[in-house]
């Protein structure tokens, strides 16, 4: 499946990569960028110009965060000073699909490139668009976007099963992964822990983290094309530097998210966090589980492989991200 | 079936972008002219315009827009904009104000909205350029929302939250008229308790100067000859934009709501002209049985009427059309009502004349005074046995009769009375 959305990407991504030897740029492209960028910061539009003379991606990210801000509602710009890459534009920063194309048009017009629809409907985290925006100006075919999984999905190709799955949605980048759970009270284990007091056990939201970790795997995160971790053999082995910073309780929705530090099979070490909002929940240095491949994957692949078999449309992205492309009943 | 009140009013016009100073220009008959600076230029005949103050709309980008503090509007709304459409919207605050009007009475399914505007040309002219310029997939998102002549209609209802009906209207400059006998028969008939009725026009050399090529122009230099219905010498109509609200509640609602209105609406009639695109009837055959009709609906005999507030944009043929159509109407003895045409201060409004001059006439009938209808210096002959009225009079009238006339021989005729 992974597979599928790549080659998709690489069937329509841009034909025209951006060219990385700087054509001249003269004293009325700088006038012309400047107002273009005109309510932009000073380093936004200083960033652009040094991109545009010398054909540098190094102040590309710049330029990106900068338009974003310059569109982003006045009281969320705060969020994406020092934001981490998986700040949402839609959800967390409240951009809408307009304003996103907004932020498109712009960025075209700055950096002299073109992005088109089904690019654009990758592009859902911070991250996603530095990464996307860096290969673009590098002439490099843009990464594996990530993929928002839904419950029903999780459940399918998880060995974990509830009472004891504690991703209720994640989603799915080729460098990181993140998850939400919300904490609903009627987990059978906060009747014990504590006596009439239900604080979710650390141990289960480090478990939690571990959990993304192996739907991270399973969905192709440990990097070798064509292999495909088998689910009935990820095992835990062992963690280092947790600390907790908060206690979660019923009605606090958990954001898990972890970055893979070394991938190498048999073992997978991530780094995890868990919050709840902007406060810091739970962070762990290092969580390594093992893991090993199927011996073959089965072309076309059967019932056998749950992820091929289910629709395709739970793939793609929610319905914020497919509103790119019809923005008004018109 | 339900009487259909006027509860509420907001303008941005020439002569005035609040009640109370609209209310001083008419009465005092001060004009909103100016020699425009956009068009000093030698081959720009035309040189009058009836500007907006206090909004200096002229760039294409609506961030770089300067209006009046009281009106704070969030980018996300501004974007989609025209200035026609900041102007509606500065009015619609104005009239949602003024009628005293909550979030919930706006937003519900008994309350609709329709509207009138031309749309932006300046903003289109922009965006087709830029489209040819930078290429087809970075022109503005919103600017088709922000310039065609829907405008008005798709930004008020979604920002105000509007549930009844709503549409637009075009009929050039009967189309705030057509808007409001509409939305007045929606009320009659019980199919909505409240209707914003809005007309609007950007201000600006791409609404206003095309009309210079069918000669509708009026090429004076001096603001306070350049518009005068009704004089001999009158030679053609002064542009103007701006915008105009004004909310049409059933009796039912007013009670509810325990509020004072201005003035009922008491019928309206409308009748086409069969004759030219842009001309009217030379005998303004299609005015006369659009007044006739509306006199009809609303239960008047042509001498119960005691004011007009006329089309009368200035135009040499139009004036003299709509001079015949009112003495057709008001031939029977008894039958003299004081005439007089406020287009000689504000300019014409094209689709919001019609809402903009409702709005005029139930001010007077609220405040009890008749605009007189300003510089003329000599009457025209052809208005023998009409009584225009040359100075506003501190009399109430009673049965107002207001008209409007648009391109293709459309002519719409409301009749307003006083609200008891």
């Amino acid at each position: 499946m992974a597979e599928d959305v790549h080659k998709n990407t690489e069937v329509n991504g841009s034909k025209q990569p951006f060219p990385t030897s700087a054509k001249s740029f003269s004293a009325e492209d700088e006038a012309a960028l400047t107002e273009v960028l005109k309510r932009c910061s000073p380093a936004t539009i200083e960033a652009a110009v040094k991109f545009r003379k010398t054909g540098d991606p190094l102040p590309v990210p710049t330029v990106v965060i900068g338009i974003i801000e310059r569109f982003a509602e006045p009281d969320q710009r705060a969020r994406l000073r020092g934001a981490d890459d998986d700040l949402r534009l839609i959800e967390d920063l409240g951009i809408d699909s307009l304003t996103m194309m907004e932020i498109v048009i712009l960025v075209e017009d700055a950096l002299q490139m073109s992005i088109n629809n089904d690019e654009l409907r990758n592009l859902r985290t911070l991250g996603d668009i530095k990464i996307f925006i860096d290969c673009k100006v590098r002439g490099l075919p843009p990464p594996k976007p990530s993929r928002f999984l839904p419950i029903e999905h999780i459940g399918a190709v998880m060995p974990i099963q509830p009472p004891f799955l504690f991703l209720n949605e994640a989603t799915i980048g080729s460098t990181s992964a993140s998850a939400k759970y919300k904490i609903t009270g009627d987990e059978f284990f906060l009747k014990g822990h504590f006596k009439d007091n239900p604080v979710m056990p650390a141990s289960i939201m480090l478990e939690a983290i571990g959990q993304l970790a192996v739907l991270f795997l399973i969905e192709g995160g440990h990097g070798e094309e064509g292999k495909q971790a088998d689910p009935q053999t990820i095992y835990f082995t062992g963690c280092e530097g947790v600390r907790a910073h908060r206690v979660c309780k019923p009605g606090d929705t958990l954001t898990i998210s972890i970055k893979p530090k070394r991938l190498k099979m048999p073992l997978a070490t991530i780094e995890g966090q868990i919050r709840v909002g902007q406060e810091k929940a739970v962070y762990v240095e290092e969580i390594t589980l093992t893991y090993g491949f199927r011996e073959a994957i089965v072309q076309p692949a059967p019932a056998a492989v749950p992820a091929s078999a289910l629709p395709k449309a739970v793939h793609s992205l929610p319905a914020a991200a497919a509103r790119v492309i019809t923005p008004a009943t018109a | 079936m339900s009487k259909v009140y006027i509860t509420g009013l907001g303008l941005i016009t020439s002569i005035g972008n609040d009640l109370a100073g609209i209310t001083r220009s008419l009465r005092e008959l001060r004009h909103g002219f100016e020699v425009y600076p956009p068009f000093d230029k030698p081959d720009v005949p035309v040189k009058v315009v009836g500007t907006i103050k206090d909004f200096s709309v002229d760039s294409s980008d609506p961030e770089d827009w300067v209006f009046p503090k009281r009106y704070s509007i969030k980018r996300e709304i501004l974007r989609g904009l025209a200035p026609n459409s900041l102007f509606a919207y500065c009015s619609m605050l104005q009239a949602i104000e003024d009628a005293r009007l909550s979030p919930e009475d706006v937003a519900n399914p008994q309350t609709g909205l329709y509207a009138a505007s031309g749309g932006s040309p300046f903003l289109t002219h922009h965006y087709h350029e830029r489209m040819l310029k930078v290429g087809v997939m970075r022109t503005s998102p919103l600017g088709i929302v922000a310039s065609i002549a829907g405008t008005l209609n798709f930004n008020l209802v979604a920002h105000f939250k509007i549930l009844g009906a709503s549409c637009g209207f075009s009929s050039a400059c009967a189309s705030s008229m057509h808007a409001l006998g509409f939305a007045h028969e929606e009320i009659r008939t019980g199919r909505q308790q409240r209707m914003f009725v809005v007309g609007a026009e950007d201000c600006n050399t791409d609404s206003i100067l095309p009309f210079a090529g069918m000669r509708a122009l009026s090429l004076q230099t001096d603001p306070s000859l350049a518009s005068r219905p009704f004089d001999v010498a009158r030679d053609g109509f002064v542009g103007t934009g701006g915008g105009a609200v004004v909310v049409l509640e059933s009796e039912e609602e007013v009670a509810r709501r325990g509020v004072r209105p201005y003035a009922e609406v008491a019928g309206w009639g409308q009748a086409s002209d069969g004759y030219n695109v842009a001309i009217s009837h030379p005998d303004g055959v299609g005015l006369h049985l659009a007044m006739k009709l509306a006199l009809k609906d609303s239960g008047y005999a042509p001498e119960e009427v005691d004011y007009v507030n006329a089309h009368a944009t200035s135009t040499p043929i139009g004036d003299a059309s709509e001079i015949k159509a009112l003495k057709a109407v008001f031939k029977t003895p008894g039958a003299r009502p004081a005439i007089s045409g406020t287009k000689a201060l504000t300019g014409h409004g094209l689709s919001l004349s019609g809402a903009m001059e409702t709005a005029f006439c139930a001010v007077a009938l609220r405040e009890g005074f008749m605009p007189g209808s300003a510089h003329i210096s000599q009457l025209d002959p052809l208005c023998e046995g009409l009584n225009i009225l040359r100075t506003t009079v501190s009399e109430a009238p009673k049965v107002v009769l207001n008209n409007s006339s648009g391109f293709g021989g459309a002519n719409v005729c409301t009749v307003l009375k006083q609200a008891k």
